[in-house]
């Protein structure tokens, strides 16, 4: 009876609590004339976002709302890929037999696993990029493609050119084109596995699916008379901007490269431990087996020290989206920073943040959806 | 150990001479060698830019001219002299709590009739050696006599407050009070002992005399209510005392620098904790609506990143509180930072609360303890003691997370970097150096701390086998 009512105390303090604070917060607006709904994503921004031209200040709030995600999972998806191969090959790195290498990778992850990741981006912000030995992109240099009189890469401080795809027309057709050619190629995959269970043929699924999808991609690409052309990097007159090819500017690749070095060395910690956590027993296994290394590692180490992995590894990217944020230091035209200048314009700032929040919820959600799925299907299936 | 478990063979150390270990360390195999090859250069390399930047082209005046503004930011330089207590009373805090610490180990083992294991001085050094070194960097960069004087003062009161070993076992507890007074008094030096911090001192030396007055000789009940009495008492003395007072200082909205990192982390770490204890226990209660709340609050805070958190506390929690109330940005951001890592550390204990076999509960049930005195006494220790270590590591994210105070334009130990990039000297030269200059700062406290998780990990691993 008195535990029930001292629990109940409990909520009613909570409740009581949130009631003053809302209760302040619903009379401070009222006193300010401050709404609480969300017309303002209709109104303009009122600021230009960098490198993004098409987007000017009579945009609505709502659309920098869109492009605030867009750069938000770009630097995510860059960095998680970044910090997923680094970091396998450090962790591997450091149970290697070779002094050199496992030192380096030992003296890596006790360097960036120990500073604040918003060291590391800054860093590169501007030490590496503004302030860094790159000149200015009026004196960018442009290294060109050899014999061909191209430009292959514009280096700079603030952007760099590299080649991109561009569209001739008929990229409609292309792209249903290179659908059906993945279609085909999932197809090819499952009939291979299919005749590899059934007769025991070796299933060579990974060259089947890969020459059947170029297959269908360069037939296709040829019938559409080139529906895509390289895009190579050239500067504009002035020098000011690049003009055409794929440009990617220092916000982004400061976030996404510093996020992508820092998880690496969490991310190494887990493959290493995984790995270790691995009975010796199949190493020794797998050795009586007169298994290669190689075939060691892909076939019996790997497999079992992945389902260890991925549970955390599934943290660490939730991590490394959520320090996306972290642009807001440097700049980069992220949801952070996009919410932070609006608030700065006057943008109500509760409903700022609460959109703010439920995106990052939105990301955390989608991408632990994701990798869960991943994780089910890597775990042992006990029959 | 069970017989299905084979243990690697451990590596046989090499016999013979250094060619014997490069070659089966550095080129045991063909791969391993072409490893070796294409590393060798590449380091090479890296280690001749490295000593360029360091001891050739680095712009190392940008920390020598600005080594105050990088500890102590904007805090005014006038008022410098209660920094130097601070640190001096900080490292007597500190002598005391090793040096009791160590004599309630010596009283442990005893006891225990274990043989002693005195830790060397070398040990610490050792221990601490990534701390040590950045004072050292520090004291080489400096300019001026005083940090050395500081540093001098540092560790004469040290080893003063180290002189708390010889306290008699019997007051034991006085040793971990005074220890607790020198921090709290440290930080009042410089923040003033005005408004409530009468408060924290209080609660320190009535848990002091709680802890000190045992009355050995009263029966039971009666002992209680006799160090209940002279808790109050020494509440009531402080009251008194700090009424007499007049110590105004200066509040740490003005802080900032290496000072401001330090202390507002250790308020995260401080006030975290027991947050994140009545959440973890809040999230196992049998009630429903409490689970609940727990769940959906600490779901929530685990979902969004700090920053949100920040932008909250500085554009939100105005609002949220009566007109006039204004904390100012500094406390707000604290009470951020508590909040997220408190959803954090209360995951971490629910893990320890997990880890505790059934049979513990049952048996404290079967012995007719009450829910509460079960969990204080038998569930918590064990709990706690387990997750140290991972808790430790939140600690040292919440440190390395302090420098996200800059976003907020509150000029901590990075933050400052925009104060020393706006002398006209320094506007687009010398990043790099700042930056290293504050990655090693950080890289030094964390590293220490990390290292001391890892040895907690070891020793309590050791006592579970």
């Amino acid at each position: 009876m008195l535990r029930v009512a001292g629990q109940v105390a409990a909520v009613v303090v909570v409740f009581l609590i949130l009631q003053w604070l809302i209760g302040n917060l619903v009379t401070n607006y009222g006193r300010l004339n401050i709404s609480f709904d969300f017309g303002f994503l209709n109104q303009p921004t009122q600021f230009q976002i960098a490198n993004h031209p098409q987007f000017n200040p009579r945009s609505p709030v709502w659309r920098m709302v869109l492009v605030g995600v867009k750069n938000t999972a770009l630097a995510g998806v860059f960095g998680i890929a970044l910090a997923g191969v680094l970091g396998l090959i450090i962790g591997i790195g450091r149970l290697s037999q070779n002094w050199l290498a496992a030192k380096l990778s030992a003296a890596y992850v006790e360097f960036f696993r120990n500073i604040p990741p918003l060291v590391v981006i800054v860093f590169f912000a501007f030490a590496v990029f503004l302030y860094g030995p790159l000149p200015n992109l009026r004196q960018a240099i442009e290294i060109p493609l050899f014999g061909t009189g191209r430009t292959a890469l514009i280096l700079s401080n603030a952007e760099w050119g590299v080649p991109g795809m561009r569209s001739t027309g008929n990229l409609l057709a292309f792209g249903v084109s290179a659908l059906v050619a993945v279609v085909a190629a999932a197809v090819v995959w499952r009939w291979r596995t299919r005749l590899n269970e059934r007769s025991g043929e070796p299933h060579h699924r990974v060259l089947w699916s890969l020459g059947v999808l170029l297959a269908i991609l360069v037939v296709s690409y040829v019938a559409l008379g080139g529906p895509l052309v390289i895009d190579w990097p050239q500067l504009s007159e002035n020098r000011r901007r690049i003009a055409s090819g794929f440009s990617i500017n220092s916000g982004f690749m400061s976030v996404a490269g510093a996020l992508g070095l820092y998880t690496a060395s969490h991310v190494a910690e887990i493959i290493r431990g995984s790995i270790l956590a691995v009975p010796w027993g199949q190493t020794e296994a797998s050795f009586a087996l007169a298994l290669t290394n190689f075939q060691r590692y892909r076939f019996v180490v790997l497999p079992q020290a992945m389902r260890i992995a991925v549970p955390p590894l599934i943290n660490q990217a939730l991590n490394l989206i959520k320090n996306t944020s972290l642009a807001a230091a440097v700049g980069y035209a992220e949801i952070t920073t996009l919410t932070q200048t609006s608030i700065g314009n006057g943008r109500p700032a509760v409903q700022s943040v609460v959109i703010l929040m439920v995106v990052y919820l939105g990301f955390s959600l989608l991408v632990s959806l994701i990798l869960n799925i991943v994780n089910r299907r890597l775990q042992l299936v006990t029959r | 150990m069970t017989a299905s478990t084979l243990e690697p063979s451990p590596v046989q150390a090499p016999v013979g001479g250094p060619l014997t270990w490069v070659r089966s360390r550095l080129f045991p195999n063909l791969r391993s060698s072409i490893l070796t090859v294409l590393l060798t250069p590449l380091l090479a390399y890296a280690l001749y830019r490295a000593v360029l930047f360091f001891f050739v082209n680095g712009r190392w005046d940008v920390v020598t001219r600005n080594l105050t503004l990088f500890m102590q930011g904007t805090y005014p330089r006038d008022q410098q002299w209660r920094i130097v207590t601070q640190i001096i009373v900080l490292a007597f805090a500190f002598g005391v709590g090793a040096a009791t610490s160590a004599a309630s180990q010596v009283d442990a083992a005893r006891e225990a009739g274990l043989p002693v294991v005195k830790q060397g001085f070398l040990s610490v050094l050792k221990r601490f050696w990534s701390v040590i070194a950045f004072v050292l960097l520090l004291l080489y960069f400096a300019n001026t006599a005083t940090p050395w004087l500081v540093m001098g003062g540092a560790i004469a009161a040290f080893a003063l407050g180290s002189l708390a070993r010889f306290i008699p076992r019997r007051f034991r507890s006085v040793g971990w009070t005074l220890s607790v007074l020198a921090l709290v008094a440290a930080f009042q030096v410089v923040a003033g002992t005005v408004g409530y911090s009468w408060m924290i001192t209080a609660v320190v030396l009535a848990a002091g005399a709680w802890s000190a007055f045992k009355f050995e000789g009263v029966e039971g009940r009666r002992a209680v209510v006799y160090r209940g009495l002279a808790a109050v008492a020494a509440a009531v003395v402080t009251y008194l005392v700090y009424m007499q007072l007049v110590f105004p200082g200066v509040g740490w909205d003005h802080w900032s620098g290496l000072h401001l990192t330090l202390w507002v982390s250790a308020f995260a770490i401080v006030l975290s904790f027991p947050l994140g204890l009545i959440l973890a226990l809040a999230r196992r209660s049998s009630f429903p609506v409490l689970r609940w709340l727990a769940t959906g609050y600490i779901e929530l805070i685990r979902g969004v990143p700090l920053i949100t958190l920040l932008f909250m506390g500085q554009y939100i929690l105005g609002f949220m509180l009566p007109q006039g109330t204004d904390p100012s940005s500094i406390t707000r951001a604290i009470t951020a930072m508590a909040l997220f890592t408190a959803a954090y550390v209360a995951e971490i204990v629910r893990g320890g609360l997990q880890s505790i076999p059934h049979g513990q509960t049952e048996a404290a049930l079967a012995l007719g303890l009450p829910t509460g005195k079960m969990m204080r006494m038998i569930i918590l220790p064990q709990a706690l003691r387990a997750v140290i270590p991972a808790l430790v590591g939140q600690f040292i994210s919440i440190f390395k997370d302090s420098s996200l105070l800059e976003i907020i334009a509150i000029d901590e130990f990075l933050g400052v970097r925009s104060l020393v990039h706006a002398q006209a000297d320094f506007r687009v030269v010398a990043h790099a150096e700042t930056l290293v200059f504050v990655a090693i700062g950080y890289w030094a406290f964390a590293y220490a701390m990390s290292r001391e998780s890892q040895r907690l990990e070891v020793r309590l691993r050791a006592g579970r086998k």
